[in-house]
């Protein structure tokens, strides 16, 4: 009975060690994630102007930016601004940050607490995408969304009938912007 | 690696899947006669680059089907964590073995780059210092050092015949860190592409002798340009990587040995300042004050020296300078108390931009209008156009 007792503290003990074991690389990453993460912000700084995206950290965590994107010309959703946030995990660029709309948006591929149903932002992710191209490509995702796997279904059945789109689109962004 | 067998015949049992480039490309001659090519830093630097962590590229490993290099870390990581493909084309990598070590192009980077250790040590110095204060504050700070050395560098620009004196001063100045001091300019950025004809610029020769070259006890080309800044600048290690970019961009008229020569002076000199810079033609230096009225407000703006590209709109100039001062504010803030870095955020909002065609007079300018536009309609003079800013409030 003991030994049963004592077993799991001991596999416990083990995994804290492994634990550790895990953490000490995870913040050389911390360390080498923060590196890139302000590489990314200086690049973007520097050449987004004039594309319609925006991203900066939001307070004092480098882990945590506001972007903003603007909607393509000539869609529906043109010279409208949406802010989204996106947080980076520990093993950026590993793994892809999750990126969200803040402010409320009408779009086949978003739901209502603005997730975002794309590709590579789940298994197509590659660890080359970055703040700026994964805006851009959000961006485009605006004005051709993808109408076969929709999250908001209402939206992509709307699609089609662009005017009658339009108008809940720039509804709900001016409800939304109005606040 | 999925190898198509094609059983049964003598044909190669690897069918390759050449993109149309490949099809249609004819091989590049090798350059065996004393042709000269000008590489452009950034260019050469996104070459060097692993494009997972973004720096130099370190044990690099290129995947042996694409031929696309990572650092060893990098890659294996990737492999790890993610599909198992390769980052940048997506083609299959079964594994560790579908990589092969690349020494050659290590052996490559410290022929370019010999001083990496120094360079990299200086940069774990700064990333120290960043993470120790650890918000964006600290990064302006940075961010600002490059723009004081650029400012510096552009007001210092002297003719040829005193550029040695030019250098000592430069020598004394803060260290640069990479990225950083690219930072000043709207454009000035590292990994941009260049528009096509912009690639490539050069440093003329230099048409004046200088006075007598510095003493270099080494003999290497690379080790040069160091022994400069560390004669100038003391302890504090100041070599930048961009010194080098810029070292290794410039043509070389002259063959390897003679080793004291100007022109690598020269390329200390010039390097951040011109070479870095697409074409000149294409670029507007202005000279940004506050405006009379901003400055009874009594706040610390100060007259800023900018470079940037033409075709940049008021707008953008007005946005730049609002995040601008919104990070001098904060930095400022976190420096007197190191409590609160928030107490200016906020604290400054959207700037009208003027110019002034008559002393005393002061035009407001529209947002859509690009530099270009203002300098001709505006400022003939044959000097940096000036421009004043007044916040909105």
């Amino acid at each position: 009975m003991a030994s049963q007792n004592l077993d799991p503290a001991l596999a416990a003990a083990a995994a804290r060690r492994k634990d550790k074991s895990c953490d000490s690389p995870n913040k050389k990453d911390g360390h080498s994630v923060s590196t890139r993460l302000q590489k990314e912000l200086m690049s973007l700084m520097m050449k987004c102007s004039g594309k319609g995206i925006s991203a900066f950290p939001e307070d004092d965590n480098i882990f945590k930016w506001i972007g903003t994107i603007e909607g393509p010309a000539e869609s529906v959703y043109e010279s409208l601004k949406y802010k989204l946030s996106l947080e980076f995990p520990s093993r950026y660029p590993h793994v892809a940050p999750t990126v969200k709309f803040v402010t409320p948006i009408f779009h086949p591929n978003v739901d209502n607490d603005g997730n975002i149903c794309l590709d590579i932002l789940k298994e197509k992710w590659s660890a080359l995408y970055d703040v700026g191209s994964l805006l851009m490509s959000l961006q485009i995702l605006l004005g051709e969304p993808n109408n076969d796997s929709p999250l908001n279904v209402q939206a992509a059945e709307l699609w089609t009938n662009q005017a009658a789109y339009k108008k809940t689109v720039l509804e709900k962004y001016h409800k939304a912007t109005s606040k | 690696m999925a190898v198509t067998q094609a059983s049964g015949n003598s044909q190669p049992s690897k069918s390759w899947e050449l993109s149309l480039y490949e099809l249609h490309r004819s091989p590049q001659e090798a350059i065996t006669d004393e042709t000269e090519i000008a590489v452009s830093p950034r260019s050469l630097h996104s070459e060097l680059m692993c494009p997972i962590c973004l720096d130099m590229l370190k044990n690099t490993y290129t995947t042996k089907e694409c031929l696309h290099r990572f650092c060893q870390d990098c890659i294996i990581t990737a492999l790890r964590s993610g599909n198992k493909e390769c980052p940048t084309c997506r083609k299959k990598l079964v594994s560790k073995r579908s990589l092969r070590p690349d020494p050659n192009f290590d052996a490559l980077i410290s022929k370019i780059y010999p001083s990496r250790d120094e360079y990299e040590a200086h940069q774990e110095r700064v990333m120290a210092k960043l993470n120790k204060r650890h918000n964006t504050a600290a990064l302006s700070t940075s961010i600002e050092e490059g723009l004081k050395v650029q400012a510096l560098n552009r007001a210092q620009r002297v003719p040829p015949k005193r550029k040695q004196e030019f250098d000592l001063e430069g020598g004394e100045l803060p260290p640069i860190d990479d990225d950083p001091a690219h930072c000043g300019d709207l454009n000035g950025d590292p990994l941009a592409p260049l528009p096509p004809g912009q690639e490539g610029l050069e440093l003329a020769p230099p048409s004046a002798p200088l006075t007598p070259p510095l003493e270099s006890p080494q003999e290497e080309r690379g080790r040069l340009v160091r022994s400069h800044s560390e004669d100038l600048s003391s302890s504090q290690g100041c070599h930048s990587f961009q010194d080098q970019d810029s070292l290794q961009a410039m043509k070389r008229p002259r063959t390897s040995d003679e080793s004291s020569s100007c022109g690598d002076v020269e390329g200390e000199i010039e390097g951040e300042g011109s070479l870095d810079m697409p074409d000149p033609s294409n670029e507007i230096e202005l000279v940004f004050k506050p405006h009379p009225d901003e400055i009874m407000h009594s706040r610390p703006y100060m007259v800023r020296y900018l470079k940037t590209s033409a075709l940049a709109s008021i707008d953008h100039l007005a946005k730049y300078l609002s995040m601008r001062i919104a990070l001098d504010l904060r930095d400022a803030g976190s420096m007197d108390s190191q409590s609160s870095s928030n107490q200016n955020e906020g604290g400054c909002g959207e700037f009208t931009i003027f110019i002034s065609t008559y002393p005393g007079q002061f035009q407001p300018l529209t947002g859509n209008q690009t530099l270009e536009q203002v300098n001709e309609r505006h400022w003939k003079a044959n000097r940096p156009l000036e421009m004043y800013f007044l916040s909105k409030k």
